[in-house]
């Protein structure tokens, strides 16, 4: 990605705005009239999230698009955000220049890494319209908002400012606005409707975005409101380092030379993640460098050779120097019960799974994937399942097929969990969405247009892995649907049909009413289970019952077990069965011997849960004989469960057993790249 | 033989119905209902009365499932509903009882045709008939002309005397649903034979060409597959008359089931075989080498008509040698033939030509 920003800051003074972008509008996200509206959109909702998250405000933010000229396809953008604000002075740097930001100092989740971002819509907006792009802003100590019309010189290629001012921010409701920041622009552009529309990009950035509200108003003035559905801001994500096998030849070619550390050893351990002191020696030693040499008088050849034994590629006692995995803090997954929060507010559904792994490294980069399935409610059956495909929380939308998280989809035998895949290949089709988002500190895109994952073996198994649990849990919930309706018959059989026969009979007959229990056995002729998961307003808590009634005419004995979220931080309360812990949200309960005829109940309450984060129950069984409205335990299942309690708790002890403070926080000793220098020739 | 039974055996018998479930629930097993089972499996050739009966197989229909749970039900509730129609000396149709169900709460049918179905259960396992429980079937009964003479009682009691020829307008005598004794005597004819028809069209041709009169026949539009009263009526006049009955059909599968329940009996049907089938009833046309002798113009055989040929050959009632040729003469040739199809050779080919050659062959021109 650094290619965009040298290019950009080579070419400078030579390139015309005009000729430039024409040039690159392609991976600029320009190249239509269609996608420069959602190139502009995303933009500037993307800076607004990041504003929001790094102040710490849940974002509000309303996007308006009207149509202007339908003849010359203009139209006019407004997004206005609640996020801090941007001081009077720096307002220029944001919207008048490129890479202005603190993006680039450290590797970190980021939304927009290193894109051209709202620099590039104001000048599409001046070069198709001519027109500059009003900005509105308000920092909440300053009681007025300052607004500015920001354009550019197009022979001079530097930012204009026009129409400076100050004036009071009002709301709608006509309350003084705290902060915020609006941008209103016009440009020459399409409005679309559909998988490509301003209208996807912002449901889909609403559903992994769950702690922000979205209002949108379309040019037809329909508003489309996507709530906020939890008060849960994102974790702020740490910084870190460059991992040395995620590292390239040009950055530590660039990285050394900047250096001003005295010792190789200090530069390696001072500057990437993962260097214990002693691997800092022993890097030295493969690459065959003295340890007390400079970093910045390293030639090319002893710095390909540092790279090598970075790689692996130069041993060390017939070895490959040995790394720690970079820390995983830096990753900020959306988690499990948010996307489930997320996909359930925009998709009417009948069933929800979500997952997120434990993370992983690739290559020196930490990555965490995560999956949601729904299915079910008004979505088609007969068309491809729609792909919700994100990187860092945000949303992808074109170049499905080219996408490693689309290929991940198609590698899974999707057949045998319930949905339909001609020859098994391709995406399924059925009622049902998937959901993939990758976060990692470092997102290999396939192009610099950044829409789609390039393929990475391990990434792709490790979604693989995560849409077979999916796949497994959506078998289970349409299996579970068909015993629920066969269990319902059983139970309106014996509750309604067999006692009108038995009174009827006994009416035409004139004889009395029999005893109906010796049939009721023999009828059921099975141990049944009924559960049910309810929310209980006044406790505010997830009330949940699992009954189990004996319709045999034996002894029979079961161990039951249940899911709950435990993950998602629920407690379980008001156990009165007791049981035991089985993994991870399973719970086990060994119930004594039950009498033929005879019922059970289990019931407990989850607490630290919200009204309709917990809504289904699935229980199991351990024992011979079936239990309908149960599964037998799945051994398999619980096998995944331990397995990945087993890689969280690895992860955990390899960051607390780093030999010394490898990883100290502070700012590494290395400035960052440049390229800060700007389009506009502006200083940062 | 099939006879009536009085309101009284006929509540005796239904109560047999209503003992078994009431009984096996007091033994704590699930109630029961025990029907013989009504597939082409279960038939067999009764010597005696000439016709295909239901054989010994029994299947128990019994309440560990849903439906059959609400089968037995709706039985219960058919048999409280027969016995007040009994007690209170009314009828109801088919379709009438399957509306009244809509009071019957869970017992309610689903569709008529498991009210239809039901009533003929209970006619198997009482041997009554549903004449006997006071149902009328909706189905309209076939149209007849020719030289023959009937009497029926009307809506006031009075019995009218009508000539199948000159009192009746081109669309013939309608053959009422009930044609017992009690509402249709038999007088007299002056015809050789009885000739029924699968489609209107053809009736309505062998009509305007004056087939009746030229071959002195009596002239019965079957409408399909015949209703119950159509079947009756023809076995009653070929008995009663002594009065040969060839059939005229398409040539196809199906026309071949017609033709079977006609002589041999139903397999929905069979438990009254004997008091509907005509088992003198010949198979004129059109067969399978009709369709080559006559060059007929012709369709490919679907893949629904050739399962019902390969049915057919393991079916007891085509077991016989020259059904089995023509079975297997019709899966050769990949074809079927309409009746109406030898109006190829022209208006008149069927009346001048081809009944002329066909009933030549059986002596009955």
């Amino acid at each position: 990605m650094t290619g965009i920003a040298q290019k950009l800051a080579s070419n400078q003074k030579q390139v015309a705005i005009s000729e430039f972008f024409e040039k690159n509008k392609h991976f600029l996200g320009f190249d239509s009239l269609a996608r420069s509206l959602i190139t502009a959109v995303k933009e500037a909702v993307d800076n607004a999230l990041d504003a929001c998250e790094e102040a710490r405000i849940l974002p509000t933010i309303r996007v308006v698009i009207e149509k202007i000229d339908t003849k010359k396809d203009i139209i006019k953008l407004i997004v206005e955000d609640n996020g801090p604000g941007i001081p009077q002075k720096s307002i220029e740097k944001v919207f008048g220049q490129l890479l202005f930001g603190s993006r680039f100092h450290a590797i970190r989740q980021s939304r927009g890494q290193q894109g051209i971002g709202i620099t590039g819509v104001v000048m599409y907006c001046q070069l198709t319209t001519g027109r500059t792009t009003h900005v509105r802003s308000k920092i909440s100590v300053e009681p007025t908002a300052a607004v500015v019309d920001i354009g550019l010189d197009t022979r001079k290629n530097k930012a204009t400012k026009s129409n400076q001012g100050r004036e009071i921010w009002y709301n709608e409701d006509g309350s003084a606005k705290e902060h915020g920041t609006e941008v209103t622009a016009q440009m020459k552009a399409k409005y679309q409707k559909g998988r490509q529309s301003v209208w996807q990009y912002l449901r889909m950035t609403s559903i992994v975005n769950p702690h922000a509200e979205i209002t949108f108003t379309d040019p037809e003035g329909e508003v489309h409101h996507w709530p906020r559905v939890t008060e849960r801001l994102p974790t702020k994500v740490e910084g870190i380092k460059p991992h040395p096998h995620g590292i390239e030849l040009g950055q530590l070619q660039r990285m050394a030379s900047e250096s001003t550390d005295s010792r190789l050893t200090v530069f390696l351990r001072m500057n990437f993640s993962g260097v214990s002191a002693r691997a800092s020696k022993e890097l030295c030693v493969a690459a065959e460098i003295d340890e007390k040499t400079k970093p910045k008088s390293m030639n090319a050849d002893q710095i390909r050779a540092l790279l090598e034994a970075f790689q692996g590629e130069r041993h060390v006692k017939g070895k490959p120097v040995k790394l720690l995995n970079p820390p995983t803090n830096c990753l900020s997954p959306i988690e499990e019960m948010l996307i489930k929060k997320g996909l359930s507010k925009t998709i009417d559904s009948r069933f929800i799974s979500t997952l997120t792994r434990v993370p992983a490294v690739t290559q020196g980069n930490p990555y965490q994937v995560e999956v949601g399935l729904i299915f079910g409610g008004n979505m088609p059956a007969d068309k491809p399942v729609e792909v919700l495909r994100f990187a860092n929380r945000v949303p992808l939308m074109y170049q499905q097929g080219g996408c490693l998280l689309t290929k991940a989809i198609e590698s899974v035998d999707w057949r045998q969990y319930g949905l339909d895949q001609p020859g098994a290949k391709g995406v399924p089709k059925g009622p049902a969405a998937i959901l993939v988002h990758l976060a990692s500190t470092n997102v290999q895109f396939t192009s610099e247009a950044k829409e789609a994952l390039a393929d990475n073996g391990e990434v792709i198994e490790e979604a693989r892995k995560a849409m077979l649990e999916m796949g497994r849990g959506l078998r289970k919930h349409l299996d579970k649907k068909k015993k629920m309706a066969k269990t319902k018959e059983k139970f309106e059989l014996i509750n309604d049909i067999l006692p009108a026969i038995a009174e009827k009979s006994a009416h035409i007959l004139g004889r009395p009413v029999p005893d109906l229990a010796g049939s009721i056995t023999k009828i059921m002729s099975a141990v049944i289970s009924e559960t049910t998961t309810t929310w209980n307003k006044e406790t505010k808590q997830t009330d949940v019952l699992i009954t189990l009634f004996n319709y045999t005419s034996r002894v029979r004995a079961y161990t039951i077990l249940a899911t709950w979220p435990e993950k998602a931080g629920a407690e379980m309360v008001n156990n009165e069965t007791g049981g035991r812990k089985e993994a991870t949200g399973v719970w086990a309960w060994k119930l004594p011997s039950l009498e033929p005829g005879e019922r059970t109940i289990i019931g407990y309450s989850l607490g630290g849960l919200e009204r309709g984060d917990w809504t289904e129950t699935d229980v199991f069984f351990r024992g011979s004989q079936d239990v309908i409205g149960a599964s037998k335990m799945d051994e398999k299942f619980l096998e995944e469960i331990r397995r990945q309690e087993r890689a969280l708790s690895e992860l955990g002890d390899a960051d607390s057993t780093q030999e010394e403070p490898a990883e100290p926080m502070g700012e590494p000793t290395v400035a960052p790249p440049s390229g800060q220098t700007t389009l506009f020739g502006g200083d940062v | 033989m099939t006879r009536r039974h009085t309101p009284e055996e006929t509540k005796q018998a239904m109560h047999l119905i209503v003992g078994e479930m009431y009984d096996r629930i007091v033994k704590g097993e699930p109630p029961t209902m025990t029907l013989p089972v009504r597939t082409k499996n279960n038939i067999g050739f009764d010597k005696k009365l000439g016709v295909y009966k239901y054989g010994k197989k029994q299947s128990i229909r019994d309440a560990t499932s849903l439906g059959s749970a609400k089968q037995l039900l709706r039985a219960l509730h058919v048999v409280e509903f027969i016995e007040e129609m009994l007690v209170a000396g009314k009828s109801s149709t088919l379709r009438e009882m399957y509306y009244i169900s809509e009071a019957w709460g869970l017992g309610k049918f689903g569709s008529q045709n498991e009210s239809n179905n039901l009533a003929e259960d209970l006619e198997i396992v009482t041997k009554c008939l549903r004449e006997d429980f006071k149902l009328r079937p909706e189905e309209d009964g076939a149209r007849m002309i020719g030289n023959l003479t009937l009497r029926e009682r009307n809506r006031r009691g009075e019995w009218m005397r009508i000539n199948a020829r000159d009192d009746v307008g081109d669309s013939g005598y309608g053959v009422p649903y009930n044609v017992e004794a009690e509402k249709i005597e038999l007088l007299e004819h002056d015809i050789d034979f009885i000739m029924a028809i699968e489609t209107g069209g053809m009736f309505d041709r062998l009509i305007e060409n004056g087939f009746d009169e030229d071959y002195r026949c009596g002239l019965l539009h079957l409408k399909g597959q015949p209703a119950r009263s159509t079947r009756r009526i023809m076995k009653r006049m070929s008995e009663e008359w002594d009065l040969p009955v060839v059939v005229f059909l398409d040539g196809d599968p199906w026309s071949f089931r017609i033709f079977a329940s006609i002589a041999y009996g139903a397999i929905k049907t069979a438990h009254i075989s004997e008091y509907l089938a005509t088992p003198s009833a010949t198979y004129l046309g059109i067969t399978a080498d009709d369709i080559v002798a006559y060059d007929l113009p012709n369709d490919d055989l679907s893949k629904k008509d050739i399962e019902a040929l390969n049915a057919e050959l393991t079916d007891p009632r085509f077991a016989d040698g020259w059904w089995q040729e023509q079975i297997n003469m019709m899966l050769e040739l990949g074809k079927k033939a309409e009746q109406q199809s030898l109006a190829k050779y022209g208006l008149d080919f069927v009346t001048e030509t081809y009944l002329p050659e066909k009933l030549a062959e059986l002596g009955l021109a």
